[in-house]
């Protein structure tokens, strides 16, 4: 299963249809051989059409390699941010909801995380910045983390929740203690669900990252936006395709996250 | 002015919106579902295939909303065109790949009883493998339909339809009487628009899948 269906579960139930594994795998490792290739292709021809090329003035003014890098950092400070923030509270609080004395809590962070991602993504960072008038990185991080932390939380709650009854038992028997159980033994498992969670959270975090200009954030959408403001196209497409390679570069690097950090034997 | 006060004044504008946010995405679903569930049957049978258009849809869901109507403004100009275009690309993934899991998904048994009993390969598809994958294409659909009023607010930028507009004119106007209610008008009215279409989803399932394969 990819990513980001992964993520999509989590709006409504298509757990209930499991791919065959056989495509799941073939298509994943598709995407994690294709799409690395496709993105220094088109950033490459991109970069030096946009470096090379005849602008004019008013595109050589947005369109230079300082803006864009600054524009860039941005955009990678703020998924790097929410995506930093959202494991360091989605695994531990997701790691306490399966907890047996805290159990009963888990419809009700569910719930709430269920709503958060169900708003709209625009919608919760434009009424968080209206309603507190701050600007910039944290305008944009703060409802993210809201937003993101779904398919982390639901991932390690599930991850956990799935390991084998019998192997928790097995642990106790040969005199593990429970927080022995916990690290040696259930977080392993969960492992995997855990970082498919996150490579959605990075995707989700990376896309949202381009509506940061709204809220003064910076980011790529901004160049969209100027080249939308000012009509000039080529600095739309720019802005265009050098959100989708980060995009698609994120979401590579999650999916090597997944093959590679994966205990083995835990995966499949 | 409360919430409530603004909503009732503006009724007029917001509900025309609110059916233009729901009957677009609504529209670009049943699109979605179109070429969907085409590409589904033309793959199905080969696992390359269903991997590749497993892959390739994956892909365009992993693409910023806001990069591709980007990349669409120049191409098709403003209004209705890029969100349609937009919207319908994003619904296809939850909805091929359901297909392609429904229509793997069905009994070989079946397939080749069916085949016995004298139907041609477009019957057996159509009566019998279809129809038994039809929950899953369902499911699909309904995670596309939500997913879509979402990106649907993002849409609105390029002088789009629906509720979008409303966050984006409360954004520009921030500051001034009234600017958080219009933005959350919009938000809150996606968030209720959407949970009645997935009702409405869960009922069209339960009027249209067959008594037999229901869990």
């Amino acid at each position: 299963m990819t990513a980001v269906a992964e993520g999509l579960a989590g709006i409504s139930e298509t757990r209930s249809f499991e791919e065959k594994p056989s495509v799941a795998r073939r298509s994943d490792r598709i995407r994690l051989f294709i799409q690395p290739i496709a993105v220094v292709v088109i950033v490459a021809a991109v970069l030096t059409w946009v470096l090379a090329g005849d602008l004019n003035a008013n595109e050589s003014e947005t369109l230079n390699l300082p803006t864009i890098l600054t524009l860039t950092g941005q955009h990678i400070l703020i998924t790097l941010v929410v995506s930093v923030l959202v494991v360091v509270i989605a695994v531990p609080l997701g790691i306490a909801l399966t907890r047996p004395a805290l159990k009963w809590l888990s419809p009700v962070f569910l719930a709430i995380a269920n709503i958060g991602q169900a708003a709209p993504a625009l919608g919760v960072i434009v009424l968080f910045f209206l309603w507190t008038g701050i600007e910039g990185l944290w305008a944009v991080s703060i409802p993210l983390i809201f937003y993101t932390l779904l398919p982390v939380l639901r991932n390690t709650m599930v991850g956990i929740q799935q390991v084998d009854r019998s192997l928790i038992d097995a642990g106790r028997g040969i005199g593990m203690s429970a927080s022995g159980v916990l690290f040696k033994v259930e977080l392993p498992l969960a492992v995997p669900l855990i970082l498919a969670g996150l490579r959605t959270a990075l995707v989700l975090a990376v896309g949202t990252a381009t509506l940061a200009f709204f809220v003064n954030g910076g980011g790529l959408g901004e160049l969209i936006d100027t080249g939308y403001k000012l009509q000039l196209n080529s600095v739309m497409y720019v802005g265009a395709v050098l959100a989708i390679g980060l995009a698609l570069l994120v979401d590579w690097l999650g999916g090597m996250a997944e093959v590679w950090l994966s205990p083995k034997g835990a995966s499949e | 002015m409360s919430l409530w006060q603004y909503v009732a004044e503006r009724w007029d504008r917001l509900s025309l919106q609110a059916w233009l946010h729901v009957s677009g995405v609504v529209q670009c679903v049943i699109l979605a579902a179109i070429i969907g569930v085409a590409v589904g049957v033309l793959v199905y049978r080969s696992s390359a295939g269903s991997a590749i258009a497993t892959a390739l849809s994956s892909t365009i869901l992993t693409i910023p909303s806001f990069a591709l109507l980007g990349l669409l403004i120049p191409i098709v100009g403003l209004g209705v065109t890029p969100s349609v275009i937009a919207l319908t690309l994003y619904g296809l993934l939850p909805i091929v790949r359901n297909t392609i899991v429904g229509l793997a998904g069905v009994d070989p048994a079946v397939s080749d009883a069916a085949k016995g009993i004298g139907m041609s390969r477009v019957g057996v598809l159509s009566r019998v493998e279809l129809r038994l994958a039809w929950p899953a294409i369902l499911t699909g659909m309904r995670v596309s339909a939500q997913m879509l009023m979402g990106i649907a607010v993002i849409a609105a930028y390029a002088k789009g339809f629906g509720l979008g507009s409303e966050v984006f004119s409360g954004l520009t106007r921030a500051g001034s009487a009234n600017s958080l209610n219009q933005a959350l008008a919009g938000t809150l009215g996606v968030v209720i628009l959407a949970l009645i279409l997935d009702g409405i989803f869960v009922l069209i399932s339960r009027l249209t899948v067959p008594r037999g394969i229901r869990d």
